[in-house]
């Protein structure tokens, strides 16, 4: 297992720099002066115009160029933003968190909601049941989601006005930032309006966390009752129903933990699309996080946040997509066979 | 039909026919397929059957509601928009950017990602793990974020979105093809091929191949409603086809500013989007289904 974690944090730090390595060469195509893709300084005075040479080492050769690039925005260096002039780093860790939360909450939603009902329509006789899952998760998995959002916002935000349709929390709340987590943070918060703000912040969160979930959810529903159909065939579970196990038990306890561990794995190769996703539902709902953050950057052609919030976005999915393979492959004793000797 | 049976031995149906009949025996299978191929065909021949050009505005007629409205008239069929541009010439016009587009970028990728896969999935070795690592990066780029890095190259437009869509999904093909070849190269049948003297050329053509093409079938489905989605969500974040242009993500995004007053500039091409989608994954999992019993 030690050197299969290895090899793991070896694939981390390759793709990595693959990743530092397209990100370097975009910013040399962007239609901008090198100096101002890099740093976002404008109109930089003779002493900055220095600092930048030495910093991304622009007067030696290009590999050197690339081992400064790397150097610097791995040290947290990522320029100034150019329309709110304050540093790029300061303003990504300020809306991750929010992403986060999102991304959290509207996965937990996929998983408690999509998981019992892949298992309902994997151990269900009723044809027309199987079916209707069937036919809704179909429909999920090919709706635009931001039509999705649009239409949900005018529903239940503007002619039923029950949900708000912008933002983390009404601006009325003044909650001091601890964690970055709207939720948590309310929660901590201490004073006469907590549990008001809290309120207010879960019902902002409703809405994008539900059109979010929707992707999640479908594959989550697909993949558990497949996943469990197969399960029940084994000649464990038939065992088991012979040594007069009751069948919440054996479901429970037999078939679903094997039944998550392929769940695991596609889980890890959802990421991406749910991060596509997740810009979208930012945009229109106002989400205050990393993707709205980064449409606006691209509107304005603000090079140096489109590279951070790109960077940070991509090394995020990276992260978690080998966290996952690591996690499936601790719980799952069969995948370790072929570990060694391929890739 | 009534048939006489000539001969008295079965008839043993050929690969692709077993598929095609199991395939078949699912109705909504077949109406995927059916709306794909009418896809299809409004992508190449909409502009030809649309009552209006596209960019035709109707002064008398500004934001007029579908025709089963009792505002409506059925000299615009959908309505309308906020200009008087007729909803349903342009969901037509639309096909051959929404659906065609996508249908050229699954088809670029596609090859692409065949010829690299096949290479890559032949070698074995450290060359293999390197390009392993390449794709696992361009992989861990979300289609929207390199979109987004493709547009602040190039600025926005479609062509641009035919890079950038085409970027995101040829390392998907290259990966499952790799796998797939990569996994087929260990099986016993291949060593009896190669003892018989086959060359590489001949084992990757002849003997591998036919097992890898169901693969490349199954993905080029899910690449091509992802393509229709991401396509549609450029439009629709002004980063891909531009205003006038009646792209579908771009429609809904021009119907945005009438959304509460005249909600069907939004809905109605957003499902013309949906039921695109919907067609093609329709094929996909009948596809899927079918393929299912031969593979295992």
């Amino acid at each position: 297992m030690g050197r299969y974690l290895l090899r793991r944090l070896n694939l981390f730090i390759a793709t990595s720099l693959v990743l530092i390595a397209i990100l370097f060469f975009a910013t040399r195509l962007f239609p901008a002066e090198l100096n101002y893709a890099l740093s976002g300084i404008a109109l930089p005075t003779s002493e900055q115009q220095l600092q930048i040479q030495h910093d991304f080492a622009l007067d030696k050769s290009t590999l050197r160029q690339f081992f400064a690039y790397s150097a610097e925005r791995l040290s947290g260096n990522f320029g100034i933003s150019v329309t709110s002039q304050r540093p790029v780093s300061g303003e990504l860790l300020g809306v991750l968190p929010a992403s986060f939360e999102l991304a959290f909450v509207a996965g937990l939603l996929a998983l408690i909601v999509g998981v019992p009902l892949g298992v309902i329509s994997a151990l269900s006789r009723s044809k027309s049941l199987q079916k209707l899952i069937m036919a809704v998760t179909l429909t999920g998995y090919s709706i635009p989601v931001f039509w999705l959002g649009l239409l949900l916002s005018l529903w239940f935000g503007v002619q039923l006005g029950w949900l708000p349709i912008s933002g983390q929390i009404n601006l009325l709340y003044q909650i001091p930032k601890v964690t970055g987590f709207m939720l948590l943070d309310t929660l901590l918060f201490d004073g006469t309006y907590k549990w008001a703000a809290f309120i207010d912040a879960l019902q902002h969160i409703i809405m994008p966390a539900c059109t979010l979930a929707v992707l999640p959810f479908t594959v989550v529903v697909r993949i558990t009752r497949t996943a469990m159909i197969s399960v029940m065939n084994q000649t464990y579970i038939r065992a088991a129903e012979a040594r007069g196990l009751s069948n919440t038990s054996i479901i429970l306890k037999h078939a679903l933990p094997n039944a998550l561990i392929p769940l695991l794995k596609h889980l890890g190769l959802m990421l991406g699309p749910f991060a596509s996703y997740a810009i979208v539902v930012e945009v229109i709902f106002s989400w205050p996080g990393i993707g709205a953050w980064l449409v606006s950057g691209i509107y304005q052609r603000d090079y140096t946040v489109i590279q951070g919030g790109i960077f940070a976005v991509a090394l995020v999915i990276i992260f978690f997509s080998i966290l996952i393979e690591v996690l499936y492959t601790a719980a799952n004793p069969v995948s370790r066979k072929d570990m060694y000797g391929t890739n | 039909m009534g048939r006489t049976k000539l001969y008295l031995d079965d008839d043993i149906p050929s690969h692709g026919k077993r598929i095609w009949r199991l395939f078949a025996a699912k109705p909504q299978a077949l109406a995927g397929l059916w709306g794909v191929v009418l896809l299809l065909l409004l992508a190449m021949f909409g502009d030809y059957i649309a009552p209006y050009a596209a960019e035709y505005q109707d002064q008398a007629a500004l934001l007029m509601p579908p025709s089963w409205s009792n505002q409506g008239d059925v000299s615009h069929f959908l309505g309308t928009d906020d200009l008087g541009r007729d909803i349903f010439s342009r969901l037509l016009h639309g096909a051959q950017y929404t659906f065609g587009v996508a249908f050229s970028v699954v088809l670029t990728a596609l090859i692409v990602g065949v010829v690299i896969g096949s290479i890559s999935g032949m070698m074995r070795g450290l060359k293999s793990s390197i390009l392993g690592h390449l794709l696992d990066a361009l992989l861990s780029i979300p289609s929207l974020l390199m979109a987004i890095l493709v547009v602040a190259v190039t600025g926005p437009g479609l062509e641009n979105v035919f890079w950038a869509v085409g970027i995101s999904l040829t390392p998907q093909f290259v990966r499952s093809i790799h796998q797939t070849v990569h996994d087929e190269l260990q099986k016993e049948y291949v060593t009896a091929a190669s003892l018989d003297g086959a060359n590489a050329l001949q084992i990757f053509w002849y003997v591998i191949m036919p097992n890898v093409w169901e693969t490349v079938i199954i993905q080029t489905t899910l690449a091509m409603s992802a393509a229709i989605l991401d396509i549609a969500a450029l439009g629709f974040l002004n980063l891909g086809a531009q205003a006038p242009m009646p792209e579908w993500g771009a429609m809904v995004l021009q119907g945005l500013d009438n959304f509460l007053t005249s909600p069907w500039t939004v809905t109605i091409p957003g499902v013309a989007i949906l039921l695109s989608v919907l067609s093609v994954n329709l094929v996909g999992d009948g596809l899927r289904s079918a393929l299912a019993p031969m593979r295992n």
